[in-house]
């Protein structure tokens, strides 16, 4: 410690433990917190086509259209150590020939500062609703979900579902759409 | 051979050092300094729920401690060590210094 050097050396790695410690101690405070909150989605048409798939091993598959409304309050889920949400909808049903199917329909990136107040009306899906086969005609519960990725400043990253989904029916021919 | 290293000054007056006082009270302060201000930053950051101005304050903590035990002050400089006075060179000092510090031994022990 008898040099400029040797002092700034031992004052930048105090700091930087110190500094290390406060991240720790951030993301103790916020570890074990539950980060859902209600979901209201509300469907206002579908419809479905019958459609060459180029990337299923079949001929045509099954492609479907969804118009849905979102609205949520994300405003709890923020704290200091959140960076950033990145919601997901999420379709799940079962068909003849698998008995579980997830598609993302839908996804958003909020960040922090953004406006937390989800309240979307006739939002269509941003990316194609492909079954593996023909399985979504006629099918009776599709059931829409939205979930979150909490991305932190320090810790985990959770995937969190919010509480509240919508199931709904589709319809039994081909190109012709059924209003809720 | 040993004569040209001998020559060479050991000890700089020119730069100021601090002492060994002074670089333990040096140390003391910055790490008082960087713990309070990670204190104070911490609980305003848990309060107004922004990680940012838990690192602001930290640096603002860090500045004011480079600011205050990085350049060598004064305060640092109260407890300077007691040099021996210089003994003067001579062309015989070699053989001359055993038998000073000898000497030198010699008048502690009376």
């Amino acid at each position: 410690m008898n040099t400029v050097l040797s002092r700034a050396n031992s004052l930048f790695a105090f700091s930087l433990s110190v500094m290390a410690a406060l991240t720790f101690g951030c993301f103790i405070t916020t570890a074990f917190k539950d980060r859902s909150v209600p979901v209201d989605i509300h469907v206002s048409k579908v419809m479905i086509k019958n459609v060459d798939d180029f990337t299923g091993p079949r001929e045509r598959s099954d492609l479907g259209f969804v118009t849905f409304d979102l609205s949520a309050n994300l405003r709890p889920i923020f704290d200091w150590n959140v960076k950033e949400l990145f919601l997901y909808l999420t379709a799940e049903y079962s068909t003849r020939s698998n008995a579980l199917n997830q598609v993302v329909l839908w996804d958003k990136i909020v960040l922090r500062g953004d406006n937390t107040k989800l309240n979307l009306k006739e939002v269509k899906s941003k990316y194609f609703f492909f079954d593996d086969g023909n399985g979504l005609r006629a099918n009776k519960n599709i059931t829409l979900t939205l979930s979150w990725n909490v991305v932190p400043n320090a810790g985990i990253l959770p995937l969190v579902m919010g509480s509240g989904h919508k199931s709904l029916t589709f319809p039994e021919s081909y190109e012709i759409a059924k209003s809720y | 051979m040993l004569a040209m290293f001998k020559s060479i000054p050991t000890h700089m007056v020119s730069l100021p050092v601090m002492d060994y006082k002074g670089q333990k009270l040096a140390e003391q302060i910055f790490q008082g300094i960087i713990l309070v201000s990670a204190v104070i930053g911490f609980v305003y950051g848990l309060f107004i729920q922004q990680f940012g101005w838990t690192v602001y304050i930290m640096l603002a903590g860090f500045t004011v401690s480079c600011l205050l035990t990085l350049p060598p002050w004064p305060m640092y400089r109260k407890n300077p060590l007691s040099w021996q006075p210089a003994v003067p060179e001579t062309s015989g000092e070699i053989r001359d210094k055993p038998q000073e510090s000898q000497s030198q031994k010699k008048k502690k022990h009376k």
